[in-house]
């Protein structure tokens, strides 16, 4: 799977901080890093953070689309 | 109907039940002058243009007044010297930057992602102990049972009030979450009744605050109540009695409204409760739905500091400015079918939680109690019926939702 964040739209509410903490992390308050391709396992958090923020700015697409991106 | 007396309409007892009517009228005069010179706000668009707009202030409650005693020093001295303190030191949820920045980052700092993160085993055995304490019965009260006392354990083990003392406070959380309604915070008797609830809980806090300062423990409160130093100067001590008085009072009044809220909609849509049963990964989505459906907090008031253009109408200098969340939840130009229950919907951008600087400190907390509740119920309780459809609804019209909720039941699993 992979994650993207449209990082226009992410004001920094933190909210998929507390739902995926392994994979999102605000520093300052304001500077969201994730990790772009987690694991298939951990699906229901990546969702989970989906859900929970408030300004819909993270999508999940399928990891081939993420291999056709590699050189 | 008259746009200009809409609002009357919406905190009439009568149309707690259902005021969704309501507010599709609203959001045919998406910016509505009221008779009383405030302004209702009802659109998605216009609701997120004014969160962030900085000329929308907070601070909007009417100065503390205490009532009339005869005694002179009291109505003369001193009085008036707690009516100004209690007003400078308003929780940060009435509060403006950079006050209420200072104030929400302390909690927040507190608030970290490991503590929420924790009660995620404590939730559970409530959740348990709470409906293993219905076993027996035919029918479940659940807001008594579970959606009320869930969210006021949570928050006390949080805060670290001790559990003996909470039946003390359960009508002062009360009493003072009327501030959010309108009709409460205009009227004299009561307002005296806030500032006497608040003069209370006052008290109890000061001394648990001292207590946690001689003998701190693993709580929030005891690390919000931690000195400070020069480099990082510490929460003054009335503005830490008011931050723990707003989260005490927020855990006691919204949660059992998202709970009970959830509940009752799942009930309404037993296919969603099957699907959820079958399924319990789809409870985020659904929770989120109920947010935007059904929300625990309807809206929120400001007032306007400076004139400002909206939708070709301008909100004059010093105009009380409602948003109303629940009528943007179901803006047909922001989302489909909108009053359809349909956990499934894509980008689901609801004012659940409110939005902006203010948005609700307690999301993650209360989300994890929301879906471990729901979750467990679906589980557990057999053959769930509604007792009655419309369930009598407590009397806010901002904290909305049910006094009670009966449920027939089969049993427990």
């Amino acid at each position: 799977m992979r994650i993207v964040v449209d990082l226009n739209r992410c004001q920094g509410y933190a909210q998929c901080c507390y739902a995926a903490p392994e994979h999102f992390e605000l520093r300052g308050h304001e500077i969201l890093f994730y990790d772009p391709a987690p694991p298939e396992r951990e699906r229901a958090r990546i969702e989970r953070a989906q859900q929970a923020c408030p300004v819909r700015a993270i999508s999940i697409e399928p990891a081939d689309l993420a291999e056709q991106d590699e050189p | 109907m008259r746009s200009e007396t809409l609002f009357s309409e919406v905190m009439d007892p009568k149309n707690r039940a259902n005021p969704y009517p309501l507010y599709e009228l609203f959001r045919q005069t998406p910016v509505a002058k009221q008779s009383d010179g405030s302004f209702v706000v009802s659109t998605h668009e216009n609701i997120r243009t004014l969160l962030f707009d900085p000329r929308l202030s907070s601070e909007d409650l009417p100065p503390s007044r205490r009532p009339h005693t005869g005694n002179p020093i009291k109505d003369w001295i001193l009085n008036p010297i707690k009516n100004r303190v209690v007003t400078a030191h308003r929780p940060f949820i009435f509060r403006d930057p950079p006050d209420h920045d200072t104030l929400r980052k302390f909690v927040m700092d507190e608030f970290t992602i490991q503590r929420v993160n924790d009660a995620h085993g404590r939730v559970e055995s409530l959740v348990d102990e709470f409906i293993e304490r219905c076993r027996g019965r035919s029918e479940v009260c659940l807001v008594e049972d579970l959606s009320y006392p869930l969210p006021v354990a949570v928050i006390c083990d949080l805060l670290g009030v001790p559990e003996e003392d909470e039946p003390h406070f359960q009508r002062w959380a009360t009493q003072l979450a009327t501030a959010l309604e309108p009709d409460a915070r205009h009227d004299e008797t009561g307002r005296h009744a806030i500032v006497a609830a608040f003069d209370e809980i006052s008290a109890y806090m000061r001394k648990l605050i001292r207590e946690k300062r001689r003998r701190p423990a693993d709580d929030m409160l005891s690390r919000l109540a931690k000195p400070g130093n020069k480099r990082t100067p510490g929460m003054g001590d009335i503005d830490l009695i008011a931050t723990g008085i707003l989260l005490l009072v927020a855990g006691h009044e919204t949660t059992v409204n998202l709970i009970t809220n959830a509940m009752l909609t799942l009930l309404r849509n037993p296919d969603e409760l099957e699907k959820l049963k079958a399924d319990p990964e789809r409870a985020p989505r659904l929770i989120e739905e109920v947010l935007r459906y059904e929300p625990p907090v309807h809206f929120r008031t400001r007032k306007a500091t400076s004139p400002i253009d909206i939708d070709r109408v301008t909100i004059p200098a010093g105009a009380p400015v409602i948003l109303l969340f629940a009528a943007a939840n179901r803006d047909p130009a922001r989302f489909a079918n909108p009053d359809r229950f349909d956990p499934d919907r894509a980008d689901n951008q609801h004012f659940g939680f409110g939005g902006g600087l203010h948005y609700c400190v307690g999301a993650p907390l209360a989300r994890i109690e929301a879906e471990i509740a729901l979750v467990t119920l679906c589980r557990r309780l057999r053959e769930p019926r509604l007792m009655s459809d419309p369930p009598p609804y407590r009397s806010g019209a901002s904290l909305r939702g049910p006094a009670s909720l009966g449920i027939h039941i089969n049993g427990i699993s």
